[in-house]
């Protein structure tokens, strides 16, 4: 993925990566109120409840809920983009998570202080994983309704039961909801690869309120990580299958007709301009960890973002619904710490092409990675509040990170030198055989985006590239094309360098962080793996590591994919991201880090 | 005259079609984002964006593509569903008309009662400092982008972030239906911005027109024949020289119709022209296709109305 502005980009990329995307707004604004902080910005210990508005020892918003929270009132979003998709089953993408997890319940959730591990939310307790992980079963909790706009729907005030979880799969696979993930963490469920919306055997429903996934493959410990996911959303079929044999699909285009299990529901949409959300009054909220302070959400869409950033930091009841301008981060940044907070949010780095001379020659790459200037990388951006310089790919907050070396890194020497090692580079492309060490061939094909900060980003790369010797035929283009390019195996084939790669988990989880990336095994006609890395072993320590359902044993088994990947040298890790959010003074802002943005359920009003 | 008018409808036809198949020849020809991929999320499979290829009819040969979509368009009055949202484009064009109407209306007026008043006084008193004063504001004016001029108005004028408040601010836009007084506080300053560098254009085209026309043999005929200078200015003056103002003002009128994309973006105002950058950003085909379509009508119509007004105006065209 690239860099953008919410100003440039507001593209419907119907993926979550477009999130991160959009956090490259934050770019170039935080040089300067960054001044090289240290902003481990998660306050308190993410334990317990705190009182007040928790803040970081920088004096930023810890974007923690407190026990001093009011009930009531409204809160406006205003958001440069729109939604993406509105359908449970489509939604892929931060601003549709931000609206879908606030009307909807999956059988998952994370709450706002801990991202590592999920509680239950529809879900009696945790996954009942198979010793021989081929099947996973999960109880409901009973007496969870649904609730509609139309009161006199038939679903209105019915019970969410498990052939509902069964359907909600099901309809993923119809083309009518077409899912952008079944295929990445789904299809070992039995039955799957036969079915086009209609029945997958591989789940049964052994009674109302029981589900059970029975898998092809052992990998019962991925599947249940994935049950946070939308597509873990009851849909009660007969209600929905109505919508779903219609195209377009109205259970996507008119969500004033969803069946609702969360705490709020959608009383008004106007696509492209505004929705209101007001409260189900269906919800059931002994059986929800969420409170739901607010009684009422209003989003403005297409919000001009230079005028919205101000409008909040004057206003009162607001907050952002995207990524935010960096005038707009500058101004909170330097004027009201307490009002702005900073998430991780996933990866940034720069992947080369390894199926391909020069960079097929592991020496090359490795020289590559040495020369390249991370802290001007980082710079580019905004300096460190946008994000850590990367040592490996794992961010903080995924399981493994820590293992696979921390913020140091495994102690490769071509990464031990954030600013770049000039010297250790010319040793490696030694080693690659050019005797004066510097490259010596034809020219390199670099596509990059033309987008800021992106732009100015590939510039880096390309200074780091041409000091090595390498002539490179750049092409800058916008940011749609870049992802043509960048993610079509048969353009792939052609590029040495795609500039400013990056990702953003799908869930807390090693495999969500490495596998669509590095994996051979994803490597097919559209794909993320843009360094075309199709390593025997490393596929095959990541196929290995799916099937851990142990959470330590899990961790260290992807903090070791994360070190295979560095020491193949396939790509140039630079950036752990972060995502700034802000609110107006009387709203108490609570950050959903598995989303890095607002989590509606815990906000409210000051 | 019909005969001549029913011509020119056909035209029209010919020129919507022309102009769509442009669209989509660019739309296919030049570098764009596949909407199949960039549907189907990040980590889709082939047979998920053949299938979505071929909800979104795209698996079908270009000319058939277009082919269908003409017949849908002239036969049906159907423009297709957004490839991004699935909403019905003629339905939400329809929907998004009355605020660009409401915007384009407005600055018209607003305009014309700044640029009529200025062009004419300064043409009388050519050379004087009201003349320079006034033309100097009308060159600033042109000058000033209508995106930065929205933005630093808003930050000056708008009640929730400005300076001075005193307008409503950005998204604050009400239906005339719904609240007149809402819609017209909050159409205020969008009217003023966007008639910003129109006024400013038309203040000058109308005081070169008239000094020109001042300067024509039948003036002074007119007042060798004793009229007074008022007579003359009004009755023979003005006449000839709002003449070619108003082809402009047809052709204005027509593009800011099919959308006027900044000053609704920096006002948040959803009428045609946001929409239309939306699709653009997402390259949503149907939506591009339908608001350009949308736009050449509304300029092709409103040519043909200029023409026929030419007509009443000047009698020397209604004789050729």
């Amino acid at each position: 993925m690239t860099d953008s502005s919410p100003t440039t980009d507001r593209r419907r990329r119907g993926t979550r990566v477009a999130a991160l995307a959009c956090a490259g707004a934050l770019a170039l604004a935080l040089a300067a109120c960054g001044s090289g902080d240290n902003d481990d910005d998660n306050g308190g210990d993410g334990a317990g409840t705190p009182v007040g508005s928790p803040t970081t020892s920088e004096g930023y918003s810890a974007g923690l809920p407190s026990d001093a929270q009011k009930k009531g009132g409204t809160l406006k979003l205003l958001s440069a983009e729109a939604f993406q998709h509105l359908d449970p089953g489509q939604a892929y993408f931060q601003l549709d998570y931000m609206f879908v997890f606030a009307v909807h319940r999956a059988l998952y959730y994370y709450e706002p202080s801990d991202s590592e591990e999920p509680i239950p939310d529809l879900a009696a307790g945790e996954p009942d994983i198979s010793s021989d992980g081929r099947t996973v079963t999960v109880k409901l909790k009973p007496g969870i309704k649904y609730g509609t706009v139309d009161k006199n729907a038939a679903i209105n005030g019915k019970e969410v039961t498990a052939a509902d979880i069964k359907y909600a799969f099901e309809r993923a696979l119809n083309p009518s909801v077409p899912n952008g993930y079944f295929a990445a963490y789904f299809t070992s469920i039995a039955g799957s690869d036969k079915a086009k919306g209609g029945n997958i055997s591989g789940i049964t429903t052994p009674d109302e309120h029981t589900v059970q996934f029975k898998l092809d493959e052992p990998t019962g410990a991925t599947l249940a990580k994935a049950l946070v996911m939308p597509i873990a959303i009851p849909v009660p079929k007969s209600y929905a299958a109505q919508f779903d044999a219609k195209q377009p699909n109205p259970y996507e285009t008119d969500p004033e007709k969803q069946a609702f299990s969360g705490p709020y529901m959608v009383q008004d949409y106007q696509p492209g301009k505004s929705m209101t959300m007001v409260r189900n009054p269906n919800w059931v909220a002994g059986t929800d960890s969420r409170p739901a302070h607010l009684d009422r959400i209003e989003w403005v869409l297409n919000a001009d973002p230079n005028v919205a950033g101000r409008q909040i930091f004057n206003g009162t009841g607001l907050a952002n619904g995207d990524p935010l301008t960096p005038a707009t981060v500058r101004r909170f940044a330097r004027q009201a710490k307490d009002r702005i907070s900073f998430s991780p949010l996933g990866n940034r780095w720069v992947p080369l092409n390894t199926q391909k001379k020069p960079f097929s020659d592991i020496n090359v790459r490795k020289a590559v990675l040495a020369a390249t200037d991370r802290r001007a990388m980082q710079l580019t951006r905004g300096g460190a509040l946008t994000g850590d310089i990367a040592t490996h790919f794992l961010p903080p907050g995924i399981p493994g990170h820590e293992q696979a070396g921390g913020a140091a890194g495994s102690g490769v020497d071509y990464l031990a030198k954030p600013s770049g090692d000039p010297a250790l580079a010319a040793e490696y492309m030694k080693k690659a055989g050019f005797a004066s060490g510097r490259y010596e061939g034809d020219p390199i094909r670099m596509v990059s985006s033309n987008d800021s900060p992106a732009k100015e980003t590939a510039l880096v790369v390309r200074r780091s590239l041409q000091s090595l010797g390498f002539e490179v035929s750049q092409r800058s283009v916008d940011q749609s094309t870049f992802y043509d390019m960048c993610n079509d195996i048969a353009q792939q084939r052609n590029i040495d360098v795609c500039t400013n790669f990056g990702w953003l988990p799908d869930f807390f989880d090693g495999l969500a962080m490495l596998n669509a990336n590095f994996n051979g095994a994803s490597l097919s006609r559209v794909n993320q793996n843009p360094a075309l890395l199709d390593d025997p072993q490393i596929n095959q320590a990541m196929d290995d590591a799916a099937q851990i359902a142990d959470p330590d044993k899990r961790a260290e088994a992807w903090a070791n994919v994360d070190r295979m990947i560095v020491e193949h040298a396939a790509a140039l890790p630079w950036l752990w991201d972060k995502q700034a959010n802000v609110v107006s003074k009387n709203v108490h802002g609570v950050i959903a880090k598995w989303n890095a943005t607002w989590d509606l359920s815990y906000m409210s009003l000051k | 005259m019909l005969s001549y008018i029913l011509r020119r409808l056909a035209w029209t036809f010919v020129l919507l079609a022309l102009v769509s198949a442009v669209t989509f020849a660019v739309f296919y020809l030049l570098p764009s984002t596949d909407p199949a991929v960039a549907r189907a999320g990040r980590q889709p499979t082939p047979e998920l964006i053949e299938q979505i290829r071929a909800t979104l009819g795209l698996d079908r040969p270009i000319y058939v593509q277009y082919a269908k979509y003409m017949e849908d368009v002239f036969l049906h009055f159907d423009f297709g569903y957004s490839f991004d949202t699935g909403q019905d484009v003629r339905e939400m064009i329809v929907t998004r008309l009355p605020a660009t109407i409401s915007l384009t209306v407005g600055a018209v007026v607003v305009w014309m009662a700044i640029a009529m008043p200025i062009g004419m006084i300064s043409a009388i008193k050519r050379g004087s400092a009201l003349d320079r004063l006034t033309m100097t504001g009308a060159l600033l004016a042109i000058s000033a982008p209508v995106y930065w001029l929205g933005l630093i108005s808003l930050y000056l004028f708008s009640r929730d972030i400005g300076a001075v408040p005193i307008f409503a601010g950005n998204g604050t836009y009400q239906p005339l239906t719904q609240d007149p007084l809402a819609w017209l506080d909050s159409l205020l300053l969008p009217w003023l911005v966007l008639a910003a560098g129109f006024a400013a254009f038309y203040a000058r085209m109308l005081r070169s027109n008239l000094v020109e026309v001042m300067s024509e043999d039948y003036i002074r005929t007119a007042r060798a024949k004793g009229l007074s200078e008022r007579r003359v200015l009004w009755r023979h003056g003005a006449r000839g020289a709002i003449t070619p103002v108003v082809t402009v003002l047809g052709l204005d009128i027509g593009i800011l119709l099919g959308g006027s994309i900044l000053t609704e973006t920096v006002f948040s105002i959803p009428g045609v022209g946001l929409y239309a950058y939306e699709a653009i950003q997402s390259a949503d085909l149907p939506v591009i296709q339908g608001t350009v379509l949308f736009a050449a009508f509304f300029i092709v119509v409103m040519n043909l109305l200029v023409d026929i007004a030419y007509a009443f105006l000047d009698p020397r065209v209604r004789v050729s």
